[in-house]
């Protein structure tokens, strides 16, 4: 006899109430992870949709990508060692579109390679959020010097520290900035090997060196994991206090000679039927708001990290259901019929 | 041989820094198919006696031998087989499931006792078992909203469907009117009688004792007066 399933028939409002707290608790950290990850994206996709490999800096600059200034001679060395390998640039500045208007960009700039984009001389490609504040392709920029950019194309979702990327030729980019000193060269190999007068970092380190991505993600994931924390409590503390509540029928049931497995395997299963049905309806919610959130919104919510939290969420709810287990293991049959009617 | 019987039966608990002796060296055999009321003050210890046979209780020294077998040396898990499908249990509450209508309480006993019965057979037992104590016309309630009596009816229904060899039965009528403790009364010794189940109930009410084949009355965790009625 499926006993989990007869209760939650019965108890539909008790369980529904349960449920909803569950849905609600997941809908939230999903939203929160969702944002977390958006902002990760916004801060910095354009490290992030590179391939993994081992970056390469300066290493007097302190694994500070805008203070690294390579030896030409060295990047010259690894670009024609390694094939795939590219060296490139990023600095913080700003554009004046057609109508005057004062856009914030991160011009970045790379030897030839497929990972960035690739302009000619007095072009510019920018990301595609540009688009969105009505800049058109064949626009003319101005940048901070007066000289003129054509917008050649979009690139999609390349951004660097919350702004806009703005993509630009080698030339146009030392005509800014006085320097033909590539700050950062990637090997898209993890274990490249080590080269005197650089620091070598994973893609991972490089993005926990950037300015505000590690405290703002440091932020939001440990509000998400606060979040896992306290929805695991909440879920041991509702079982329980469900449980607490059936002692004396477990007792009995015990005392009637019903195994303890049946009654754990009844708890597992109200507690995987419940949470279950809650967190995938959280799920399914939590990708909706992602396709009606604004597009100023940063979200990104990945089917993959839904998995992962959806999975970490039914692991808690399982240890706090065995919370509760413990409990039922304990009750002495005698116990539970001298307190009464359940 | 009889049915269960007990040697020497003691029980002390300690109580703060005395120890309290219950029983006190209880000597019994109980014959199958008999009715016996055990009787007495409270805190004579009848109680007590009722749930150490009842296998739900440890001895502190002595034996209880069921049809030569002991409990005292059966594994927790050997004593949960036994209650399952040797024991059946009434209560001074029903304490039913609450979750459960009342043929899926009888459905579950069934399946407690591993009984050997088809699907097909066990609902018809259930049925016929239902009808035995009037319950029919209620058999998709829920215990939320039975009265007091029909759910001792249930109870009991459920504490005898995989025909147990042992009924306990503690104070079974103590929280219901005496007409309906009459009634209740009325099916235990029906069902009992009908499958040869050997019944041992405690009971504070002298009325009751015209059901009982024999009476043993306790005073102090000792027995002292056992008569055949």
């Amino acid at each position: 006899m499926n006993l989990a399933w007869k209760e939650m028939k019965k108890s539909k409002l008790r369980f529904s109430i349960l449920a909803s707290i569950v849905f609600l608790i997941s809908l939230l950290t999903f939203i929160i992870a969702g944002l977390a990850n958006g902002l990760a994206d916004d801060n910095a996709s354009l490290i992030k949709k590179l391939p993994d490999g081992t970056f390469y800096l300066a290493d007097d600059a302190d694994q500070t990508y805008n203070l690294s200034a390579i030896d030409k001679r060295k990047e010259n060395d690894i670009l024609a060692e390694t094939g795939d390998a590219a060296a490139f640039s990023v600095q913080m500045g700003f554009v004046f579109d057609k109508d005057e208007k004062q856009q914030s960009v991160a011009f970045v700039t790379s030897t030839n390679s497929d990972y960035f984009e690739q302009v000619d001389p007095g072009e510019v490609v920018l990301d595609v959020s540009l688009k969105e504040e009505g800049v058109e392709i064949g626009d003319e920029l101005t940048n901070q010097f007066n000289e003129k950019l054509t917008v050649a194309g979009f690139a999609d979702h390349q951004k660097f520290s919350h702004a806009p990327v703005a993509f630009l030729n080698k030339a146009d980019y030392q005509a800014i900035y006085g320097t033909d000193k590539q700050q950062m060269i990637l090997v898209p190999d993890e274990d490249a090997k080590d080269i005197a007068g650089l620091d070598a970092v994973s893609k991972d380190e490089l993005l926990q060196s950037l300015a505000s991505y590690k405290a703002e993600q440091m932020t939001l994931d440990m509000i998400v994991w606060f979040l896992i924390i306290i929805s695991g409590m909440l879920f041991a503390i509702f079982f329980y206090m469900m449980n607490v509540q059936k002692i004396g029928m477990y007792g009995i049931l015990k005392a009637m000679g019903l195994k303890t497995a049946v009654l754990l395997r009844m708890i597992w299963t109200e507690m995987l039927l419940l949470s279950g049905s809650a967190i995938i309806l959280a799920a399914a919610c939590a990708m909706i708001f992602g396709t009606a959130a604004p597009d100023g919104m940063p979200f990104a919510l990945d089917s993959i990290m839904l998995i992962w939290l959806a999975l970490i969420f039914l692991v808690v709810g399982f240890i706090g259901s065995t919370v509760s287990a413990i409990q039922i293991k304990k009750v002495e049959p005698l116990q539970a019929i001298q307190q009464g009617d359940v | 041989m009889e049915l269960l019987e007990t040697i020497n039966l003691q029980k002390t608990v300690q109580n703060g820094d005395t120890q309290e002796n219950i029983l006190k060296g209880i000597q019994l055999s109980f014959q199958k198919g008999k009715i016996t009321a055990l009787i007495g003050a409270s805190g004579s210890g009848k109680s007590t006696f009722l749930t150490i046979l009842a296998g739900l209780q440890s001895v502190s020294s002595g034996e209880v031998l069921l049809e030569g077998n002991s409990l005292v040396a059966m594994s927790a898990e050997q004593l949960r087989k036994l209650r399952a499908k040797e024991f059946g249990y009434v209560f001074q509450y029903a304490h039913l499931v609450p979750f459960l209508t009342v043929e899926e309480q009888l459905h579950l006993m069934l399946d407690i006792a591993a009984s050997p019965l088809s699907k097909q057979e066990r609902k018809q037992e259930v049925h016929d078992v239902l009808g035995m104590i009037d319950m029919l016309h209620r058999q998709h309630a829920y215990p939320s909203i039975l009265s007091g009596g029909e759910k001792q009816r249930v109870a009991i229904a459920r504490a005898v469907i995989h025909k147990p060899k042992l009924l306990f039965a503690d104070e079974p009528t103590a929280s219901l009117d005496s007409k309906r403790s009459m009634d209740i009364m009325e099916l235990i010794l029906k069902l009992t009688k009908k499958n040869d189940i050997t019944t041992l109930m405690v009971t504070h009410d002298e009325d009751m004792l015209r059901y009982a084949d024999r009476v043993i009355k306790m005073n102090d965790g000792k027995i002292t007066e056992d008569r055949t009625v």
